[in-house]
């Protein structure tokens, strides 16, 4: 499905809801480690900022922060700066949730709610994971439960909360079988994206396309060389998937936001037995999540380790070789910062590694083209 | 069977004719806005003066034009086209910096396989490119063959700050306007390129024998003040400018052999 038509169809799918069940719609940067089943609880339709941009959407945003801030940033500013009118849902967003995951985030998220008069929720994140980081986490769920209970008029109950959390926990368990699907990477990324767009109420369709991949397996053709993607997210609309694909590359693995960082963050059944309080259970999941970039200070070994191990065993089992690219959205910090040490220590363990720099100017199209080809010849 | 390596880059277009290592004939000639074009007549060119037909050669093209050449009988990248190139001029050759008109790259050839193990390159900024030195002559009136040996004169080299070509140039005529001499300026300018491909470079470990190849290694200025910034000897190739299309037509002949 292209880009323009899943929007389409997402922008009168977000207003049916919204009309029809007179539900309010939360949008909030795609990596936020934002609880969306408090949201959901509340009878609030959560909206994952997740989408790519372009030379326009980025000049756009150039009104408000320079140019040297995150693509991603600027691109969420400029769809609200420019409105294109693919995104005419954004329209319907009531309020915006600001957030710390990164800088840039915080920047983005503040301007959207400043100058295009949208309300502000806010929802902090501890960056260590000791006893006050984790009550400090509590504490800010809370905080965020009673700003929704103002809005929507009532009590948020432990018994709806739990249902939420029940029924994300089910939806990431299904999207995580999408890995080991025999698909195209771009069609297990399709999935992905739509995922993080329509939430659970994506499960119905998201099982049937699951079921009828299992019991017709694509033979996947054309491939040299098989990859683990990680770093920042590809977000709907990006051409960077179809480069990949055209030099024969296919990513066997999201291992960013879109994708693996997102469906990973599952509780286990005995947690969802043993712990009642469906606050404590979001933060147990924060506390778990040994892969949070913030909060895990050895975040990074672990990363290295579970690549090679995925590496490892991916090669064992195909025979094929495993390449990673890592792709750093320019200007975002967060993922240029770890880019040396990601490549030192994994190929360090004879693992072919690229960090692939980029925004999401189309002028820079044939020199990205060219780095992704290399590789490809590199690995051959 | 012969074997052509056409190297279409962003200024200008290469192309080599060679019988197994044996280089028989090359052109070099500017590109325009229409690869395909340039490409196609370089090639008729070349056979029409060595007496080949087209089925008398393979042809393998390379350069951020590789893919608009349909004469080719296919492709390869120009980080490949340039890691196998500089072998043919110095075999044991371990790096590789190749400044071109659009882009500059350093690449990492493995000791063992003689392949390419790592590489980085600018993205679409011009900085450190040719197309930035190009600039920079243009501002200082003074043709290109000949702002490297401008640059040599001076013992009093301007700081220029900017490294992206639209400020670099506001920068030197802030210069001019200051009184600073043209050798003085057109040294920082050198030095700028310098500094940041070798900053590029070092990020992957280029060490020696490290070769300089690419449009801008003709320019004696800046192998020089790669050399302080990296802080060893480099080598450049006979023909810098033609390590793509060379290493293109010897990727040819491998895999006619295979």
């Amino acid at each position: 499905m292209e880009h323009v038509e899943l929007l389409s169809e997402f922008s009168i799918n977000l207003k049916d809801r919204k009309e029809q069940e007179n539900k309010k719609i939360v949008a909030f940067m795609s990596h936020d480690n934002i609880p969306e089943e408090l949201l959901d609880a509340a009878g609030i339709i959560p909206l994952r900022m997740s989408f790519a941009g372009s030379d326009d959407l980025m000049s756009a945003s150039n009104d408000y922060l320079p140019a040297s801030t995150c693509s991603f940033a600027q691109t969420c500013i400029g769809l609200y700066s420019s409105k294109p009118h693919h995104y005419d849902f954004l329209n319907l967003v009531d309020y915006f949730m600001v957030s710390n995951h990164c800088v840039s985030d915080i920047c983005a998220s503040e301007i959207i709610t400043k100058y295009f008069d949208i309300p502000r929720l806010n929802f902090y994140i501890p960056y260590t994971l000791n006893s006050e980081a984790l009550q400090y986490y509590k504490n800010e769920l809370l905080e965020l439960k009673k700003q929704l209970e103002i809005i929507i008029g009532r009590e948020i109950l432990n018994e709806d909360i739990l249902k939420s959390i029940k029924k994300y926990n089910q939806f990431k368990k299904k999207l995580s079988e999408v890995q080991e699907l025999s698909i195209l990477g771009s069609q297990k990324l399709e999935i992905f994206q739509k995922a993080i767009l329509y939430g659970p109420s994506y499960l119905n369709e998201l099982e049937d396309i699951i079921n009828k991949s299992k019991s017709d397996p694509v033979k996947v053709n054309n491939i040299k060389f098989d990859l683990i993607f990680t770093g920042c997210s590809m977000f709907i609309g990006d051409y960077l998937i179809n480069l990949i694909e055209d030099s024969g590359g296919n990513i066997i693995l999201f291992d960013t936001w879109i994708g693996h960082s997102y469906y990973s963050q599952v509780f286990l059944d005995e947690e969802l037995e043993r712990i009642q309080d469906p606050l404590e259970l979001l933060v147990a999941r924060f506390k778990n999540n040994e892969l949070g970039d913030h909060s895990v200070s050895n975040f990074l070994e672990n990363k290295v380790l579970q690549l090679k191990n995925l590496i490892d065993e991916h090669e064992q089992k195909t025979g094929k070789k495993v390449g990673v690219i890592n792709h750093i959205i320019k200007f975002c910090d967060h993922i240029n910062i770890f880019q040396t040490f990601l490549k030192e220590r994994l190929q360090e363990k004879g693992i072919r590694f690229l960090n692939l720099e980029r925004d999401y100017s189309r002028a820079n199209r044939g020199q990205l083209s060219t780095r992704i080809e290399a590789f490809m010849e590199m690995m051959g | 069977m012969k074997t052509i390596g056409i190297d279409i880059g962003s200024l200008a277009s290469k192309l080599v004719l060679m019988n197994d290592r044996e280089i028989i004939d090359h052109r070099i000639d500017r590109s325009t806005y229409d690869f395909k074009r340039i490409g196609t007549n370089l090639f008729n060119e070349i056979l029409e003066q060595n007496g080949l037909k087209r089925s008398d050669v393979y042809v393998m093209s390379t350069g951020y034009g590789r893919n608009s050449i349909d004469i080719a009988d296919d492709r390869v990248t120009e980080i490949t086209a340039h890691a196998k190139g500089i072998q043919y001029f110095f075999p044991e050759a371990h790096s590789v910096i190749d400044i071109g008109g659009q882009d500059s790259k350093a690449i990492l050839i493995s000791k063992k396989t003689r392949n390419v193990i790592d590489f980085q390159m600018n993205d679409k900024c011009a900085a450190g490119t040719g197309r930035f030195l190009e600039v920079m002559a243009h501002a200082l009136d003074v043709p290109i063959e000949r702002i490297g040996e401008l640059a040599l004169k001076s013992n009093n080299p301007a700081a220029i700050s900017s490294t992206c070509t639209v400020f670099a140039e506001s920068e030197v005529i802030s210069l001019f306007a200051r009184g600073t001499s043209k050798q003085d300026i057109a040294s920082g300018i050198h030095k700028s390129i310098a500094r940041r491909v070798a900053g590029m470079a070092k990020r992957i470990g280029v060490a020696p024998q490290l070769v300089f190849c690419g449009g801008v290694a003709k320019n004696i200025a800046v192998k020089q003040y790669l050399e302080v910034e990296l802080g060893f000897d480099i080598v450049t190739p006979k023909h810098p400018q033609l390590t793509g299309a060379i290493g293109a037509a010897l990727i040819a002949q491998e895999k006619l052999n295979k």
